[in-house]
């Protein structure tokens, strides 16, 4: 097909599985430390609230490619423990992905209602007792349309990661391309991200209109 | 307590200290941040001073942080009057000129950036169109950020930006046209102008004010993007850290120090975004930021 042999077709395929696996793994990574970092910020505690504030200012402020770079060559190293490239790069792009998720579950917890936090601490409640039961279940609710639309970002993200050798659909994309001299297995490549990317994002919007008439 | 601590402070009267004080506190906050994190991660003074006082690296840092700021702004102005015309043709009834719109936007805004700079870059190896201008390969400052910016790679990374960017903000543009009342649209049609009258004198100047401050923080995301041109060799920012560890073999420090000025940059352009915010509330456009 395309001019492609079927050993260079199974390279991509298994690029294709790597970049799942990252979207998979680092989306993960990221919604746990974004809502430690979305409680944080609403958080009673000044310095807790300034902390995730600098975590999240840090993030959206510089490029994802300069984390991974650093994240490489501490992980690859520097660090006390030495992780492989796939590992680094799941923790760089959930860590970095973190920062915008944090900001995505804050703005769901502004959306819950007050009444529903005072009556849940004037049950005697504490904090984090009605962050658990009363405000996080209503904010993942409404976190979760501008969540998929997050980890379509991730998966296009994960293409990046390509730059620190992990072998991921770009990745193969480039080695064929190498073997091939034909530019246009980029295209194939391409075609497999929009294939991922436009049902998830048409996935996201359906959900988006379903829960907005709902709520 | 915090609405009580409100009320007591505004009740006194007097120099109201407080403001100051938040700021002061913040840029000790920051400052805190800048030394933790190379604490933190176990770098090391000397490699910062090898940075600093070579005259070379500094040099480097200059050029890539010109090419950087250039670069971005090169293709924002591009985009600018693409990203309109798609939003327009989104929007219009003709379907011959809708279709190709909605397909651009959609495919361009799907795929990994990445990608479009390496098609773009393998696939058109014609773009040094420019090299007989920029002339011989010089070490003056000047030209030689000429030679940088509009290089075959720095024109691929325009390329590849303005397209990304232009499809974008293409939906930020038609959602804030969209946002408008109908009755705008219907009243200047009325009177007597035509489609494109009606466009360029009431419609399109409400949705820009409508959509500045979304598409600010757009343009924070492409400064970022910038970054992506250092894989296929375009030097800037993230490039020259990688020329400066090269020679020097401090990478951690060199990507610190790269790390702040892109900080620096985008947290400028953040800022100016909360200031048209706060001046002129835009309505509820506001994407989700996906970096």
């Amino acid at each position: 097909m395309f001019g492609l042999t079927a050993e260079n077709w199974e390279l991509l395929f298994q690029g294709l599985l790597l970049t799942l696996w990252l979207t998979f793994a680092s989306g993960l990574l990221s919604v746990a430390l974004g809502i430690i970092v979305g409680i944080m910020r609403s958080a009673p505690i000044g310095l807790l609230r300034s902390i995730a504030a600098g975590y999240t200012e840090l993030f959206r402020n510089i490029p994802l490619l300069t984390v991974l770079f650093f994240a490489y060559i501490y992980f690859g190293g520097r660090a006390g423990i030495t992780l492989d490239a796939i590992t680094t790069a799941i923790i760089a792009l959930g860590v970095y992905t973190s920062a915008y998720v944090g900001e995505v579950i804050r703005a769901g917890l502004l959306t819950v209602s007050k009444g529903n936090i005072e009556a849940a601490r004037s049950q005697g409640m504490s904090f984090m007792q009605s962050m658990r039961y009363v405000q996080l279940p209503q904010a993942l609710r409404a976190a979760i349309p501008p969540l998929g639309t997050l980890i379509i970002a991730l998966l296009k993200n994960t293409s990046l990661a390509s730059t620190i050798t992990v072998a991921d659909l770009l990745f193969r994309a480039d080695l064929v391309t190498d073997r091939t001299f034909n530019p246009d297995v980029l295209l194939i490549a391409g075609a497999m991200y929009v294939a991922l990317t436009l049902p998830l994002g048409a996935l996201v919007s359906v959900i988006e209109r379903r829960w907005a008439i709902l709520r | 307590m915090a609405v009580q601590a409100q009320e007591v402070r505004a009740a006194r009267p007097g120099f109201d200290w407080w403001p100051v004080l938040r700021v002061l506190l913040q840029i000790v906050g920051v400052g805190l941040f800048l030394v933790l994190i190379p604490i933190a991660f176990g770098m090391e003074w000397r490699n910062f001073e090898r940075i600093f006082t070579k005259a070379t690296s500094l040099r480097f840092l200059s050029l890539g942080l010109i090419a950087t700021v250039a670069v971005s702004l090169i293709s924002i102005l591009l985009s600018l009057p693409l990203a309109t015309g798609l939003a327009l043709g989104r929007l219009s009834r003709i379907r011959w000129i809708k279709l190709p719109c909605v397909a651009f936007i959609e495919v361009i805004r799907a795929l990994p950036l990445l990608l479009l700079i390496f098609y773009i870059n393998l696939r058109f190896p014609g773009l040094n169109f420019l090299a007989p201008v920029l002339g011989e390969p010089t070490t003056e400052y000047f030209g030689r950020a000429m030679q940088i910016v509009f290089g075959e790679k720095g024109i691929a990374v325009i390329i590849a930006l303005t397209l990304y960017t232009a499809a974008v903000n293409a939906e930020l543009l038609r959602s804030g046209i969209l946002s408008l009342d109908r009755g705008q649209n219907e009243a200047a049609r009325s009177l007597g102008l035509s489609y494109w009258q009606t466009m360029r004198k009431v419609i399109l100047p409400q949705a820009y004010r409508r959509t500045l401050a979304p598409l600010i923080a757009q343009f924070t995301i492409l400064v970022k993007d910038t970054s992506l041109g250092s894989i296929i060799g375009f030097i800037e920012l993230q490039r020259t850290a990688r020329i400066i560890y090269e020679n020097d073999y401090n990478p951690l420090e060199a990507l610190y120090v790269v790390a702040i000025l892109y900080f620096i940059v985008n947290y400028l352009l953040g800022l100016t975004s909360k200031f048209i915010e706060r001046r002129r509330p835009s309505v509820q456009l506001k994407p989700i930021e996906t970096g």
